[in-house]
């Protein structure tokens, strides 16, 4: 009686447990051309907004050319990119087509033998279109396609410039003490010189990348501190905080700098709420859009640094899509890239986001505006580089992002935010020897 | 007759394993969650890395771990987290007890101030992250009070980031807590309270001597519960608020395993910081067994 | 001499005004963050940009649907019914027979297996999911909804069979012995006694551990990675970095994760929260 019972409490118990295993299980079904389901972990609505519409019109219209394939988008957030693609590679499964930040993130994955180079189900041919490959060339060979490309500069408020006396430099860009002297005048007159948000930590970052960088003679040079050659507390690296922390304290940023995140910084100027700000090419139109097509200028950054990168521009391809080691589909995967590289999207993905596309075939002239149009000269001429996609993810989240935290919140002095970077760095180091062999071994 | 003979004749082996059956399915569930991933942790742990990416024993982890000043900041958060358990504590108290003096429509009062335990963490996070922005309400509140200079950067200042997710935990654990002692006070004997009433006992000291005692057993459960939750279950509100910023300043310890563990690459730094932040919830433990061994006396 | 019946009345009333106080400003404040979600959901980005506190104006539905459209928030919910459900059915038949074995047996390991659960009560999720992160790769289950159900049913397991334990101890043995008499062996009384007598201390079971796995975060986070499989939590937190300055959007994406819970709790409020303590408080 009670053995019977018990039987059937297990037998109940194991079926539920059966049932919710077998959920979700996909049937296969026979066709006549074989069919190709493709995963893509996608990122850049952050960057560019109206990347996502962009995305859906093209997946369908692939699907109209290629009907046996079908392309899952899933769209990724810029808090868990890293830590997701992460665990999928732990896992040795997951997407077919991935997104990283050029770059360092990308090696970073390159070295855990997660990918399969691009160039290797693409021509070279094709490749030599796609703007700014370098960023991801290891090995000779190219890692992943970019897409399109931003750079910041300083967007400025035309009018508030007028009402504190300010003028623009007649030449784009200011030197660091033309440019404290517009900040004193525009807060002497009531207005706040520079709006930012660094509560995720990235207003900060960009800092780095931007004006930190300028004092720098190389990427090199970056690394030899990053592999413990140099000392991140000499000002060469990290003497540019004293310059950021004297900007906050003269009141220089929006009081709430530290409760917006970056792009609700950007979104402030665009409600008229400071006179400058980074902008992206897509940051500066929502600006153009919100405060007026001739309300808004840019300039290139104030130079404080004295570096041989002091004049490098910082056009990045920002995200770089992917090919993954475990797809079953690399060559689909490849061809859907190639796809989003035709004419056609080009023109539409700059329809959609206002940002230009990473290829050599995109049609500047769809650039009207004379400010985007200046921004697009900066981006595409003479050398580029963004900073901090030479740092290891570990450095940047510890140390970049929060030694910018520490100077925003002013809860620690520009000796502390330098103290932090050669801490961080040691830390990284001690903790990661394999990575560290990698970095020790990558010829910039 | 027979068949009673029969079961007894197979009965004295299933006696003695008849409770392990009962026990098997909740054992497997436990051994795969719980026991087999804690083995596994200690070993991921002595496995340190090699410049050479060939992993070897050593405690070299650990090191690393106590060298790290982040490690041991995200472990005095925690640790500032669970003083905020008394106020916590406190408050659930009080509010209880109010609505236990038959105040006019406390029934509904229950039903609204229990709301937030029902509301999810995420929603709770994001919206409490706009009404303690520098220009949000609270803010706003007090500058329209006149009281302009005590508004914070409640979430983006070192200082007040902790203290303000401590509000924002009290605020949706209170519920629980009120209808907890609330239920517990409703099944007081009353002759108790009327006696001490008519002692000329006043509103507090009828409550401090006499209401206090009786509800020690739910308070001490109540703050069990709570503990338990400021050191393992914080997660969801740093992550949603903050990200554990500024800086490190609400970084904890279940973020910085998570961090890692899945940004960083560091399955045996995250494992040695899991052993430890074991080690340190080994202490409540032990208050958990005090609390077993009541449970034991009342039900034996 | 004896106060009059009104007068005392009055009296009474005018001394709860300062408790009516505090109450009334408790109220404001459980509610307010809900109030404030609800209002930012109907207003459009440019009046919330002006106008964060007040009423919307104009009215609008478009994040609502925007954030049905892009969010997927009806399929993220159902996944989190499906786990909570789930979860909750195999930890509490599992958690009731072992907590039933150790209230009705007495057997060699009976003290050693309780305390077991007691201690494995304050073990913090975050120490175990980087080894269940590889095991659920190993056996395949990543990415899937059973791996979350397991580890949901396995996590609770101590809490309940702790909550189960005390209940079933305090049921009166002369009911057990007039049921053994009667032929009743052991399953049996704990279907027929045990469980229907435990209603209570089931039902706040299934309250604390539900809310408990609809909230979960961590877990989801890192073991749901796909799309079609995220529950709300996740969900939820992913669309707020994605839509970092859309507000009124997100408010809409959180503003229809809750109203269901709020709907649950105004009509089963009642059994919700005397089922919340009516185990625990015993």
């Amino acid at each position: 009686m009670s053995a019977k019972s018990f039987r059937v409490i297990s037998i109940a118990v194991i079926l539920v447990m059966l049932f919710t295993a077998c959920g979700k299980t996909t049937p296969a079904t026979g066709s006549t051309k074989e069919k190709v389901n493709l995963t893509f972990w996608y990122w850049a609505e952050s960057d560019a907004p109206g990347a996502d519409a962009w995305m859906t019109e093209s997946v369908e219209a692939y699907k109209q050319v290629n009907p046996n394939v079908t392309i899952n988008v899933v769209p990724q957030s810029t808090d868990t990119l890293i830590s997701a693609f992460q665990s999928a590679v732990t896992a040795k499964s997951g997407p077919d087509i991935a997104s990283q930040w050029a770059t360092g993130p990308v090696l970073g994955f390159v070295w855990q033998d997660a990918l399969v180079p691009i160039s290797d189900y693409v021509s070279a041919d094709e490749i030599k279109n796609w703007l700014n490959t370098n960023e991801n060339t290891y090995n000779g060979k190219v890692w992943g396609a970019s897409m399109y490309l931003i750079g910041i500069e300083i967007m400025y408020n035309k009018a508030m410039f007028a009402q504190a006396g300010v003028t623009p430099p007649a030449s784009g860009r200011w030197t660091w003490d033309e440019f404290i002297t517009a900040c004193e005048k525009l807060k002497t007159a009531g207005i706040t010189p520079f709006i930012a948000g660094d509560k995720d930590g990235y207003g900060g970052a960009w800092w780095f990348a931007h004006v930190g960088m300028q004092g720098l003679d190389s990427t090199d040079d970056l690394r030899q501190a990053i592999i413990g050659n140099k000392d991140f507390t000499d000002p060469h690296y990290t003497g540019w905080y004293s310059s950021l922390d004297e900007m906050v304290k003269k009141g220089y940023f929006n009081e709430d700098v530290m409760s917006l995140d970056l792009s609700q910084g950007a979104q402030a100027f665009s409600q008229g709420q400071g006179a400058m700000s980074w902008g992206t090419d897509g940051m500066i139109k929502q600006a153009l859009t919100d405060l007026g097509a001739d309300k808004v200028g840019v300039m290139r950054t104030p130079q404080l640094g004295a570096g041989k990168l002091a004049d490098t521009g910082n056009a990045t391809q920002s995200i770089t899509f992917f090919l993954t080691k475990w797809s079953t589909h690399p060559q689909e995967a490849a061809d859907f890239l190639v796809y989003l590289h035709t004419a056609d999207r080009l023109t539409s993905w700059y329809q959609h986001t206002g940002v230009i596309a990473a290829d050599a075939r995109f049609d500047r002239n769809l650039v009207t505006d004379p400010v985007l149009k200046q921004m697009v000269e900066w981006e595409t001429t003479g050398p580029q580089i963004w900073l901090e996609n030479f740092l290891p993810g570990q450095l940047d989240s510890d140390a970049d992002l929060t030694a910018g935290q520490m100077i925003f919140s002013q809860s620690g002095t520009p000796a502390d935010a330098a103290a932090l970077w050669q801490r961080s760095a040691e830390t990284w180091r001690n903790q990661h020897p394999d990575e560290l062999t990698n970095w020790k071994n990558w010829q910039q | 007759m027979l068949e009673k003979k029969l079961s007894t004749g197979t009965g004295i082996t299933f006696r003695k394993i008849e409770p392990y059956l009962y026990l098997a399915p909740a054992t497997i569930l436990v051994v795969l969650v719980f026991l087999y991933p804690i083995v596994d942790i200690i070993r991921t742990s002595l496995l340190q890395n090699n410049p050479d990416g060939i992993k070897t024993f050593g405690f070299t982890n650990y090191r690393l771990v106590f060298e790290d000043p982040v490690f041991w900041q995200a472990l005095g958060n925690n640790g500032k987290l669970l003083l905020s358990v008394p106020i916590l504590t406190v408050l659930s108290l009080l509010i209880a007890i109010l609505l236990f003096e038959h105040v006019r429509g406390w029934l509904v009062y229950r039903g609204i101030i229990f709301m937030p335990y029902v509301l999810a963490v995420p929603v709770v996070g994001v919206t409490f992250g706009y009404l303690l922005g520098l220009n949000g309400i609270f803010n706003t509140l007090l500058r329209s009070a006149g009281l302009a200079f005590l508004a914070q950067n409640w979430l983006g200042s070192v200082k007040w980031v902790l203290p303000s997710i401590s509000v924002v935990i009290i605020y949706r654990e209170m519920g629980f807590g009120v209808v907890l002692f609330l239920a517990r006070l409703m099944s007081l004997e009353k002759e108790i309270l009327e006696a001490a009433a008519i002692d000329g006992a006043n509103f507090w000291q009828k409550h401090f001597y006499v209401t206090l005692p009786q509800l020690s057993g739910v308070i001490e459960f109540f703050v069990v519960v709570e503990l338990i939750t400021m050191l393992s279950w914080v997660f969801a509100y740093v992550f949603v608020m903050t990200g554990g910023g500024p800086g490190f300043a609400s970084t904890v310890m279940e973020f910085y395993i998570w961090k890692h563990a899945f940004a960083f690459r560091s399955p045996g730094i995250a494992s040695a910081l899991a052993v430890v932040l074991l080690m340190v919830t080994t202490l409540l433990i032990v208050l958990q067994l005090r609390l077993r061994r009541r449970s034991l006396e009342e039900g034996a | 001499m004896k106060t009059p019946k009104s007068l005392r009345r009055i009296r009474t009333l005018l001394a709860s005004i300062p408790n009516q106080i505090v109450l009334i400003l408790f109220s404001i404040l459980s509610i307010y963050p809900v109030y404030y979600m609800a209002v930012t959901a109907f207003k459009t980005r440019p009046d919330w940009l002006h106008n964060q506190f007040g009423l919307p104006n104009p009215f609008t539905f478009q994040n609502i649907t925007d954030a049905l459209i892009k969010g997927e928030i009806p399929l993220w919910f159902g996944n989190s019914l499906i786990v909570t459900v789930a979860s909750l059915v195999v930890t509490t038949v599992v958690s009731a027979l072992a907590a039933y074995a150790i209230a009705r047996f007495r057997f060699p390991g009976r003290a050693f297996y309780f305390n077991m659960m007691i201690a494995l009560m304050v073990i913090p999720p975050a120490v175990l999911i980087l080894p269940l992160f590889v095991l659920m790769v190993n056996i395949n289950l990543i990415n899937k909804l059973p791996s979350v159900i397991i580890i949901y049913s396995g996590l609770l397991i101590p809490f309940s069979v702790y909550l189960l334990v005390s209940f079933f101890r305090s049921l009166p043995p002369e009911l057990f012995d007039a049921a053994s008499i009667d032929g009743c062996n052991n399953l049996d009384m704990f279907w027929r006694i045990s469980l229907p007598l435990s209603t209570p201390a089931l039902v706040t079971l299934i309250v604390v551990n539900a809310l408990f796995v609809w909230n979960e975060l961590l877990i989801a986070l890192v073991f749901l990675q796909d799309q079609s499989q995220k529950t709300l939590m996740p969900g939820l937190t992913l669309f707020k970095g994605h839509f970092t300055v859309n507000e009124p959007l997100i408010m809409a994406g959180t503003l229809i994760a809750t109203i269901p819970m709020i709907l649950l709790y105004l009509f089963g409020q009642r059994l919700f929260v005397e089922g919340l303590v009516a185990g625990a408080v015993k």
